[in-house]
């Protein structure tokens, strides 16, 4: 039994005994905290003010180990997912538990001073283009604004086109032609902009101004008592004073990033207070009990309710869970069924009524995955990477689930591509043909797809019915197993009986069989569609509705395994896809004439060109394999709508607790 | 005059061939657009979404997949690629020309198509993480067809030129 076994807890102590209980629940991580029934007596302790501050303060802690891991010395590589957890022991999490607020405040400065990077970096932007705008200025040793001396007025500001001292006098005049004495001059001339510099007798200062309005003029926007030039000066000088400032808080944030080990412990106590005191709010308590209920694997739940009898005041007790209730689901697996679990977790939990799946899927799973990746290259790539980080790296649990299912999907993969010649598409023969002049013949254990598809699309078909037939064979053990043994015979048996006899007369269409097996064939769906005529619709009452129940299942077997089975044909296509590509890619890597020139075009393309390939195709044959057994295996059986046992645990990132002994 | 050009068989073939590649491409160039700008968007509230995401997205572009492999081997059927070329009769080249509708045809539009159900199924992942393999499932279902239109444009190629003409 790969489900496993649940049973029901239930736990009163008094109340000042609550929140040491919890701790020790959680410690353990064996028990599915569920909602008490509330009545009169019996209240919900609130504790949503509780989680929201320390979701807060877990956020803060949050966003200050985002900044100093970007400050950290030790970049962490992406191969660093895979480290195991730092282990600690529960006294050491209880001593760093007690500098949690020194911790915090730790994480506010970090928080504040990446922030006044960030402004500081912001207000030096300012300037830059503040220093930007004054470029076209500088040139000019006066203030560029508006002024007057005792006599004389002058401004500054800018024209939209280009002038030349001469054009622009040129242009004046032709407007005004008795202005009286005045200087313009062009501090710089662009395209589109010129920046002058004008001055003139104090009278008549508007009237040229107006003048040069005509044209366009707009006056600078700065007003300024300094030369351009002391006023980039005194900007950048701001600039710089700005860059120390950032370049002391980086310098401290860097030092700071040791002690981030620090917040990644805050980050992990928080996630284990969040979850408590939520768990907390699921309790029920009177005016001096606390009652704890929830479900545990059977083979934990006395040993907890032994154990919370002895530490603590409190009674503990366990039943097997009622036939109404529904227990959550945890599977125990071995390690070569264990990794295709995540691919059940992501149809559905299996409900009440169903046996653990995984089991089944695991047995096509790995070789359907392998037929459509196909090419035994790409599986070695995979079996290699899966090998060096098993060795390399000390596993959790679920990232060692993972890694399985890459080490034996590439299993898979290496064992269907040996059985089709398939080794990095045929670059074994290309390599032979075109470096070593040798015609080199297939290496095929069995034969290569793409010389014979129709052979090919035949095993898959079979390959499918054999697949639907397990399917329906655990159906069969389910329905034996609830008791109801005539549906398992009748329901299962029959569509055996006529989708073996039909499938010989419907390969017959396609490729010769022998007259045996038509004959035999006929007689066997035969049989088989009299058996689901007569049985299946024995549910109904009446004779016609018996009858037309028959004939209705007889049309779903009909349309439905035909449609289900040829829907394996994907094995070829995805198959055939990555084979014909990966020849491509040889072709592409053989165009050059020249020997040198091909072996180096030939290394450059292939490594760039499989890889391409390869990450296509890995994902497509998961999405694949994934279909096959969710649309067309899953429908034979499984019900799903169960729910994933989620024990009140430990739930950390950074640190785990040392096993105790 | 036209009917006795000695290659026009074979240009039949090329189109055919072509036609494959272009439709295929096309429809998995809009379908994948479709779920990226979807995917974008889920990405942008929550990165950690990306892997779900990007199996979703990927979902339409086989269409383009099967369109060039079905032209790849075309052209290899017919010498196009690699040695040995010699001209296809006209009616040969006909026959292949139709073979490649299938897998056009079918293919663009079941791209877009899946395209759409692909953006559905972002949809449901941005709300409900958990539920991706039912949103892979969903839209993996429309390519079905896409699939069965490559088996008979594939299957066809190969007979056509195991016939006897």
């Amino acid at each position: 039994m790969a489900k496993l076994n649940m049973k029901y807890v239930e736990v009163l102590a008094p109340i000042e005994e609550g929140k040491r209980i919890i701790d020790f629940i959680q410690q353990k991580g064996v028990l599915e905290v569920n909602e008490y029934g509330l009545n009169d007596s019996l209240q919900a302790l609130p504790t949503g003010n509780v989680v929201s501050v320390f979701e807060n303060n877990r956020a803060l802690v949050l966003s200050a180990v985002e900044v100093l891991e970007e400050y950290a010395s030790n970049k962490k590589s992406l191969l660093s997912a895979l480290e195991p957890r730092r282990e600690l022991s529960y006294e050491e999490f209880l001593d760093r538990s007690d500098s949690i607020d020194t911790t915090l405040c730790f994480a506010r400065r970090v928080v504040q001073l990446s922030k006044s990077v960030t402004d500081l970096k912001v207000a030096n932007a300012h300037l830059n283009s503040q220093i930007d705008a004054l470029a076209p200025w500088m040139p000019l040793d006066a203030p560029a604004g508006r002024g007057k001396t005792e006599n004389v007025g002058y401004f500054a500001g800018t024209l939209p086109a280009p002038y030349t001292e001469e054009s622009l006098k040129v242009a004046i005049n032709e407007k005004y032609e008795d202005l009286p004495l005045y200087d313009i001059k062009i501090i710089s001339s662009t395209k589109d902009l010129t920046c002058i510099f004008a001055l003139a007798m104090f009278e008549s200062i508007q009237e040229l101004e107006t003048s040069l309005r005509e044209l366009g003029f707009i006056p600078a926007l700065e007003n300024l008592n300094s030369t351009p030039a002391s006023k980039a000066a005194s900007l950048e000088e701001e600039i710089n004073a700005n860059l120390t400032k950032i370049e002391d808080s980086q310098k401290i944030l860097k030092d700071l990033a040791q002690r981030l080990d620090e917040l990644e412990f805050a980050c992990d106590y928080y996630n284990i207070r969040i979850d408590k005191y939520e768990s907390l709010s699921k309790l029920a308590l009177s005016d001096n009990i606390i009652a704890i209920n929830g479900y545990a694997p059977a083979k934990s739940a006395d040993l907890l309710a032994a154990e919370l009898e002895e530490k603590f005041c409190a009674a503990a007790q366990v039943r097997e869970p009622l036939e109404e209730e529904e227990p959550p689901v945890l599977f125990g697996n071995n390690s070569f069924v264990s990794p295709v679990e995540s691919v059940t977790e992501m149809y559905s939990m299996p409900g009440r009524d169903d046996t653990d799946p995984n089991p089944f899927v695991s047995m096509f799973y790995y070789s359907f995955f392998g037929m459509m990746l196909s090419d035994a290259g790409y599986g070695l790539l995979m079996v290699l990477a899966a090998l060096f980080v098993k060795k390399k790296f000390k596993l959790e649990k679920n990232i060692k689930k993972t890694v399985d299912f890459f080490l034996y999907c590439g299993i898979g993969t290496v064992f269907w591509g040996a059985m089709f010649g398939s080794w990095f598409g045929d670059i074994v023969q290309v390599v032979g043909r075109e470096i070593f002049g040798k015609e080199i013949p297939s290496i095929a254990l069995w034969f290569e797809p793409i010389q014979n598809p129709i052979k090919m699309l035949m095993f898959s078909f079979l390959f499918g019915m054999m697949h639907l037939f397990l399917g329906l064979w655990v159906n069969f053990l389910q329905l034996w197993k609830q008791g109801k043994k005539l549906d398992a015979v009748l329901d299962v048996f029959p569509v055996y009986l006529t989708v073996t006899g039909a499938a010989p007369l419907a390969a017959g269409m396609i490729i010769p069989v022998p007259e045996i097996y038509a004959v035999v064939g006929k007689y066997l769906a035969l049989a088989g569609v009299a058996g689901v005529v007569l049985t299946a619709g024995r549910s109904s009452k009446n004779i016609i509705g018996k009858f037309g129940g028959g004939l209705y299942a007889l049309y779903g077997v009909a349309s439905g395994y035909l449609s289900d089975i040829l829907s394996y044909s994907r094995l070829l296509a995805l198959g055939l896809s990555t084979g014909v590509i990966a020849s491509v890619v040889n072709v592409l890597g053989t165009l050059p004439q020249n020997k040198v020139t091909k072996i180096i075009t030939l290394i450059v393309v292939f490594i760039f060109g499989h890889a391409v390939n390869f990450a296509l195709n890995v994902i497509g044959s998961y999405v694949h394999t994934n279909r096959l057994h969710y649309v067309e295996f899953f429908s034979k059986f499984y019900e799903g709508g169960g729910r994933a046992f989620a024990p009140l645990k430990i739930n950390t990132k950074h640190f785990k607790f040392k096993e105790e002994k | 005059m036209l009917l006795s050009m000695p290659n026009l068989g074979t240009a039949l073939a090329v189109l055919g061939a072509a036609l494959a590649a272009l439709m295929g491409g096309i429809g998995s160039a809009k379908g994948v657009s479709l779920a990226g700008q979807a995917g974008a968007g889920v990405v942008a509230e929550d990165p950690g979404k990306f892997g779900k995401v990007l199996i979703l997205q990927a979902l339409p572009g086989t269409q383009g997949i099967y369109g060039f492999l079905t032209a790849a081997l075309l052209l290899a059927q017919i010498k196009i690629i690699g040695t040995g070329f010699e001209p296809v009769p006209l009616i040969q080249g006909a026959m292949y020309f139709f073979a490649c509708l299938p897998v056009g045809v079918v293919g663009w539009i079941s791209a877009i198509l899946q395209g759409k159900a692909a953006v559905a199924g972002i949809n449901l992942v941005a709300k409900r993480p958990d539920q991706s393999g039912k949103a892979i499932t969903f839209a993996a279902m429309v390519e079905t067809y896409a699939v069965l239109a490559l088996l008979i444009s594939v299957l066809s190629i190969f007979s056509i030129s195991n016939l006897e003409m």
